[in-house]
């Protein structure tokens, strides 16, 4: 069954083509996936339709090859909501893959995280497994798609593994959270100071907080906005005013107040630290204008790390992925190429395999029919006897073929042996059972 | 070659592969890389336990009564208190360091005291090593040296991180290095494991010099003189770092201070600890 795939992703559609296609409102999928399951019923066809924010994406395994119009229409159908121009200006912007070998990679990178925004991200496994599952519950994957989404797993747990995609922040929020856990380790026990209650210290006080932290102190001019976050964050709001005194508890500091001028200075901070006997302090200045001064930095024992010192660490880190990137594009390259290959060998060996069983079947069959004819009094106990011996011999015969055309097949996609040699080996088989002639009607002698 | 001699050319071995394995998961952090480098360093602590036990039985004596052997139980020391750390803290970074200077004590020990199988003691030696003051008093010291070493170790890794995070280049390297915390923890711990010993070493060592157990002028010799050293100095950073709460930078440096001077104490020309 010829694989194949269309859809578009963040690299061919911008968010407003995206967004006429996606299928992640609640309830779109399973819409979308009864709709594709009513279309294909009886053809033999699979399907996993994978829509996440960046990408919609349809695979399919279906007996025929199908047009780009075909398979459009299946998308587009499966969407179901009228779309502008009938969807005529998605063409420019489709992904379209057609056989084992491309579909394969294009599915091995997705799932890697190598073709996501955020390169290396873990997130899309989740979302394929989620998509894999949802067609698998809708009947819509059979053995075709099984085979190659559970191949797409373990090649990204591989790829993932072995290159370490998944390390290095994400955001500043995470590169804010990674410094901290050099500094102290474990954030377990430690306490975070938000200074200011904007968006960006909430999201950067998550991620402290899901490695660990504790703790959280809100501070905010603002006393009613201060709680307000604290609630969200399971934290404890404190005054203004009182600020400096808390510096002396928090391992980390996130300032983002809206102060045209520094709030935290030296002369406080060096004191902060004598009452703190020199315990380190982690301080993150996300505030533009910066809210700490500069000169904390110098003091022992305290690193103070602003906005662009924190989106410089996210930029290293997406150099270093990059270049981790390209061993693991490599490698998937691989896998993509074994797995299509095996792929190719199965689909190459089944046919043989069918015309051999179908030709011992039918000599069976045939001498079956004679000796009735020959033998007409036997019982139908004795019938029965005989018919499950013949089957049986039938089966014995036909197994040590079957499983040499498919070491054959095996062998040459493995590259164990030349390619011609596996072809002639076939073809031997087929000339050993001079398949494709019918078998003579009285003394079972091929007719030439 | 005797058991105990071919036993340790083994070990000395696996103290350069794990230090190599170790050394290169620094650069490439690769699991098996950390693994393999651990269970080498792990082999060559009981391979080299066992060589310097056979020794004694070959020997019929304490293992350190030349410089071969000492260097030799302090080389052992030093890896199984860096397996201590790794136990504790993870400090595979230290791993390096300490298995590298494991293997270059065996090997200086061996250029020293040439077949160390053969060069034994002198009587004299012998007999001084059956009281247990002067047992009691090397094997602290060496123990206390090969802590400040490890401990020197963290506080230079300390001094490398500190550095990059205020200069705010090569942060890539802290997401391979232990976190600045854990190695000045464990700077301090080793430090303070450390300075008792080496109380006890410098105090079984005057229990036999003061009633007339050493030549005349022992209280002049180099090697004292520098031991008080290093005891002042390792006295200086536990009261900086406990009591007065001096910033862990400057505690660091103390450290590396430290471990100059008992590098000295170790090398340091001698007329009071000859024995033979």
């Amino acid at each position: 069954m010829p694989l194949s795939l269309i859809g578009l992703s963040h690299h061919t559609a911008p968010v407003e083509v995206r967004e006429q296609i996606a299928f992640t409102a609640p309830g779109d999928l399973e819409k979308a996936l009864a709709y594709l399951r009513e279309t294909l019923r009886g053809t033999g066809s699979e399907a996993v339709l994978l829509s996440t924010c960046n990408r919609t994406e349809l695979y399919l395994a279906t007996p025929e090859s199908l047009s780009t119009d075909d398979r459009m229409h299946l998308l587009l159908g499966a969407h179901g909501a009228g779309l502008h121009n009938g969807g005529a200006g998605f063409p420019p912007h489709l992904i379209e893959k057609r056989g084992g070998h491309s579909v394969t990679e294009h599915l091995f990178r997705v799932t890697s995280g190598l073709e996501s925004m955020v390169l290396g991200e873990s997130d899309i496994v989740r979302q394929v497994r989620s998509a894999y599952s949802s067609a698998n519950e809708a009947g819509l994957s059979g053995t075709l798609l099984k085979q190659l989404f559970h191949e797409a797993f373990r090649v990204a747990k591989r790829a993932r593994t072995e290159n370490d995609l998944g390390r290095g922040a994400f955001s500043v929020g995470h590169a804010a959270a990674e410094l901290a856990e050099t500094i102290f380790g474990s954030l377990t026990g430690h306490t975070v100071l938000l200074l200011g209650a904007g968006k960006m210290s909430e999201t950067t006080a998550r991620h402290l907080a899901s490695a660990g932290a504790t703790s959280v102190l809100v501070s905010n001019r603002t006393f009613d906005r201060a709680a307000r976050l604290a609630e969200l964050l399971n934290g404890r709001a404190v005054p203004y005013e009182e600020f400096p005194t808390h510096l002396q508890r928090a391992d980390i500091v996130i300032a983002s107040t809206a102060a045209p001028q520094p709030v935290v200075h030296r002369d406080m901070v060096e004191g902060v630290m004598r009452q703190r006997r020199q315990r380190p302090l982690f301080l993150i200045d996300i505030a533009v204008p910066r809210d700490i001064e500069t000169g904390v930095g110098d003091l022992d024992g305290v690193f103070l790390y602003n906005i662009d010192d924190l989106q410089q660490v996210v930029a290293e880190d997406i150099a270093e992925r990059r270049a981790r990137a390209a061993h693991a594009e490599a490698m998937v390259r691989e896998e993509a190429f074994a797995f299509a290959s095996r792929l190719r060998a199965q689909q190459s060996a089944a046919p043989l395999v069918t015309e051999v069983r179908a030709k011992i079947h039918t000599i069976a069959e045939q001498e079956l029919a004679r000796l009735r004819q020959r033998l007409p009094n036997l019982s139908d106990e004795e019938w029965r006897a005989i018919v499950a011996t013949v089957q049986s011999i039938e089966n014995k015969i036909a197994h040590d073929p079957t499983v040499k055309i498919k070491e054959f097949a095996a062998a040459a996609v493995d590259e164990a042996e030349p390619a011609g040699d596996a072809a002639q080996k076939m073809e031997t088989v087929r000339e050993l059972f001079n398949l494709g002639v019918t078998t003579g009607a009285d003394d079972g002698e091929p007719v030439k | 070659m005797t058991g105990s001699a071919a036993t340790l050319t083994i070990t000395l071995a696996l103290y350069l592969v794990g230090a190599a394995l170790l050394g290169a998961n620094l650069f490439v952090r690769r699991p098996g890389f950390l693994a393999a480098g651990r269970g080498a360093a792990i082999l060559a602590v009981i391979l080299h336990g066992v060589a310097i036990g056979l020794r004694c039985m070959e020997m019929h004596r304490a293992p350190f009564t030349n410089p071969a052997e000492s260097l030799s139980l302090l080389s052992w020391i030093v890896a199984l208190v860096y397996l201590g750390t790794e136990l504790l803290w993870k400090l595979s970074a230290a791993g390096p360091f300490a298995l590298s200077l494991s293997f270059l004590l065996v090997l200086l020990g061996a250029a020293l005291g040439g077949d160390t199988a053969r060069s034994g003691a002198g009587a004299g030696s012998a007999h001084l090593l059956s009281q247990r003051a002067i047992t009691l008093h090397i094997l602290a010291i060496i123990t206390a040296l090969a802590t400040f070493a490890l401990s020197f170790c963290c506080a230079a890794l300390y001094l490398i991180e500190n550095h990059i995070l205020k200069s705010k280049h090569g942060l890539v390297w802290m997401k391979r290095l232990p976190p600045l915390m854990t190695v000045e923890t464990a700077a301090f711990t080793l430090a303070a494991i450390g300075f008792p010993l080496l109380t006890i070493g410098i105090l079984s060592g005057l229990v036999r010099a003061i009633p007339g157990g050493m030549a005349a002028g022992w209280q002049m010799d180099p090697k004292i003189l520098l031991a008080y050293a290093v005891w002042a100095v390792y006295g200086v950073y536990l009261w900086g770092r406990v009591g007065a709460k001096w910033p862990a930078v400057r505690t660091a440096y103390v450290l590396l201070v430290g471990f100059a001077l008992c590098i000295l104490l170790y090398i340091v020309p001698t007329a009071a600890h000859l024995f033979e």
